[in-house]
């Protein structure tokens, strides 16, 4: 009997103590606990500079301590799904800005409107106006800027030489021509991994941006032009064809894009459609003077891309200790010292790159001379919309589709799809 | 009149023996006791109505509404409506059905009848048995995910097995090996890991049920002058009939509820041709967002579980009670 009572109080001991820890946002010694979820970092650098950041915040904020949250990105849209709406919510954490992610847990209220932040911290004029765009889109300001990365045409320098290609492609014909006479010259052109749906998909889109110009692009992935009935459509669907059957690495649609890339650094394909944290993978397993890397030719001067913003909850109890932390690490002293850590640019403008290498310098020229943004239509359109789209991506790209007919295949998912 | 009519008629009335008053239904339960084993009975029922009933009516209750899934999003009825979408606007759905009809009919043909055959092989006194079957029954204990892994490797079109045994015969650079991009041969790439994975498990519920054949009955059928193919036809293959259902009725929930496998090695790709319902259920939970249709796709496979077990249900409870 005694063995149970004392059972009984331990059990109660515990219960209290858990419900002291849940929720209330401060821990045993009565600091304001922030939870931050985060992507996995791509290196272990990455996630050393966010060690570091926590450390040196807490170190000049010794009433706040951050607990870092990480998870690979499909365990990180799962946690996120359960724990939004619950006190399992973190204060703080990591998303995509595009409408199909970032926007749908925005419109689900997941996050808050930090206008009056924006107006504390002076963030609107830290930041540039190609960083802020996304996160002003739904009203206010939903999350704050921090990484905003490009994606181009990374080229093998001694392929295309071989291929005799003397010019970088400028037009999407000139980008055409390159891959042909790099396949004339027995060369695979470019890279890809099927398995993952929005490797291929970069070169769609590209293809959609480039034939169809940005203003019916816009259009197209807003539903307000036709896919069924838009020339441009099917040129670009008819091209992916070509590219796919003619020059991408055979069985592309069976390994993924770390097996396809290893192509790319063996020197084994001579183009890879990759974004800037690309360049940190050459490093490590290339070397860099064999590489270069050119603006997608598309003609309309738009820089491919997207942006990953740190969003406050709405259910967090420590807004304000949140902002600070945001505060902090977009600062122009940390986003200095961890340039080129999660991206090649900085989202505060008062943050130059560094151009130390080539790459470098290439990427500081693609974002200085680019006139606006089309970003990745898995963050343009909902997920059902997205599954459609690499549906019929892969079944253009693998022969099961006529491309002409690949419009109006979409079409009608989206005309009955909400 | 007949003889045989004649003797029906002068044959006594049997007597019919009178039914005994049916008690209440509590007293039945009493004198059965069922009542006495209540208490044990509990724990395990609650468990089995929280972790298995539970979500099952929570399923069907989902897949009459519209739910992205957060918290924060009200679930909205719409009764039907998901199920219509499903059947009629839903181009994956059927591809994904078609695909699980496929699974289920070739698991059980080609893994049954590959176990039946090795364990029918190992039940003999060879040199080496139980390192073969130790062999043939160890990728059953494997994770699917690492099978899927390892079978994925083995495909690759850069490095794979099969494109090097490409190279070495000379049969070209390898590139062609191409099973699991090409839409209309992935599913059956898929398949083949599967039966690696689930043949040996099959061998060893065959090998259990070949030691409860009579050796008498064997050894007589041979004195009276069978051969291997007659004893196996009359005398075997009978007794391992109740083995036989079992393997089939795992085979068919195996089969129904693929999953790991075509996430591992295609992910349902290339465009959804690989896609089967268990994970096409998933795809539309957690990645669309779509719980409705999520749970409507469940319910669906739930119900084809159901038809397709129940009369095993049925036949192995009545053999009980025999």
């Amino acid at each position: 009997m005694r063995l149970l009572a004392k059972g009984a109080v331990a059990l109660t001991a515990i219960a209290v103590l858990a419900g002291c820890s849940a929720g209330s946002g401060s821990n045993a010694s009565g600091k304001t606990q922030l939870d931050w979820w985060v992507i996995n970092p791509s290196s272990p650098t990455a996630a050393k500079a966010q060690d570091k950041i926590i450390q040196d915040f807490e170190a000049s904020n010794p009433d706040i301590t951050v607990k870092k949250t990480n998870r690979a990105v499909d365990a990180h849209k799962d946690a996120l799904r359960t724990a939004i709406g619950t006190s399992a919510a973190p204060d703080i954490y990591d998303f995509w800005a595009g409408p199909g992610l970032g926007g749908e847990l925005v419109k689900n209220n997941a996050s808050i409107d930090l206008s009056s932040q924006y107006t504390e911290y002076k963030w609107e004029s830290r930041f540039t106006e190609a960083a802020l765009e996304p996160v002003k889109q739904y009203g206010g300001f939903h999350g704050v800027p921090w990484k905003l990365n490009g994606e181009a045409m990374y080229y093998n320098k001694a392929l295309f030489e071989q291929a005799g290609i003397a010019k970088l492609p400028t037009t999407m014909d000139e980008l055409n021509d390159a891959a042909a006479k790099l396949k004339n010259a027995g060369i695979t052109p470019i890279q890809f991994g099927g398995t993952v749906n929005w490797h291929v998909m970069r070169l769609l889109d590209t293809f959609l941006e480039g034939y169809c110009g940005a203003e019916t692009f816009d259009k197209l992935v807003t539903n307000q032009a036709n896919w069924g009935q838009e020339e441009c459509v099917t040129e670009s669907f008819t091209n992916l064809q070509k590219w796919s059957k003619d020059y991408f690495n055979p069985g592309f649609i069976g390994i993924n894009n770390d097996e396809s890339s290893a192509l790319f650094f063996s020197g084994k394909a001579a183009m890879a459609l990759e974004g800037d944290w690309f360049n940190s993978q050459i490093k490590d397993k290339a070397k860099v003077e064999d590489f270069g890397v050119f603006p997608l030719p598309t003609g309309t001067g738009r820089m491919y891309g997207f942006e990953q913003a740190m969003y406050v909850t709405k259910d967090s109890k420590n807004a304000d200790a949140a902002a600070k932390f945001l505060d902090f690490m977009m600062s122009t002293p940390v986003q200095k010292e961890t340039l080129g850590t999660f991206s090649t640019q900085s989202v505060n403008k008062e943050v130059k790159p560094t151009e130390t290498d080539e790459l470098s310098t290439s990427w500081a020229g693609i974002f200085a001379n680019a006139k606006g943004l089309y970003m990745n239509n898995d963050q343009n359109l909902s997920q059902s919309q997205t599954t459609e789209y690499w549906r019929i991506q892969n079944l253009v790209a693998t022969g099961g589709l006529d491309p002409a007919k690949a419009g109006a295949e979409l079409q009608k998912f989206l005309d009955t799809s909400k | 009149m007949s003889k045989l009519t004649a003797t029906r008629l002068q044959t006594p009335p049997v007597p019919v023996p009178r039914q005994p008053p049916k008690k209440p239904l509590l007293k039945r339960l009493a004198s059965g006791g069922f009542i006495a084993a209540l208490p044990f009975l509990a724990p395990a029922l609650a468990a089995y109505v929280v972790f298995v009933i539970g979500p099952m009516v929570s399923a069907v209750r989902l897949s009459l509404y519209e739910w992205s899934g957060f918290n924060t999003d009200p679930q909205v009825f719409v009764g039907f409506q998901n199920y219509v979408r499903l059947f009629t606007q839903d181009a994956v759905f059927w591809t994904a059905l078609q695909n699980t009809v496929i699974w289920v009919l070739l698991s059980l043909v080609i893994p049954t009848t590959l176990g039946l055959v090795m364990a029918l092989s190992l039940n003999r006194p060879i040199f080496g048995r139980n390192l073969f079957r130790s062999v043939f029954y160890i990728p059953g204990v494997l994770a699917p995910i690492a099978i899927a892994n390892m079978w994925r490797w083995m495909y690759n079109p850069n490095y794979g097995v099969f494109s090097e045994l490409a190279k070495a015969w000379h049969l070209g650079d390898g590139s062609g090996v191409t099973f699991l991009s090409d839409p209309k041969v992935a599913i059956y790439a898929i398949f083949a890991a599967f039966v690696w994975q689930i043949a040996g498990l099959n061998m060893v519920l065959f090998l259990a049920g070949l030691q409860s054949v009579s050796k008498e009955l064997v050894e007589s059928a041979r004195l009276d002058g069978a051969n291997n193919w007659k004893v196996f036809r009359h005398v075997t293959f009978p007794a391992l009939r109740p083995t036989i259902v079992v393997v089939m009725v795992l085979t068919i929930v195996h089969s129904i509820k693929v999953f790991d496998l075509v996430v591992g090695m295609t992910g349902g790709g290339p465009a959804q041709s690989s896609q089967v319902l268990a994970l096409w259920s998933y795809s539309q939970s957690f990645l669309q967002h779509d719980f409705g249709m999520g749970n409507a796709i469940a319910t669906v496979l739930l119900a084809i579980t159901l038809v397709l077990v129940i009369p095993y249900l049925i036949w192995s409870t009545k053999g009980n009670e025999d």
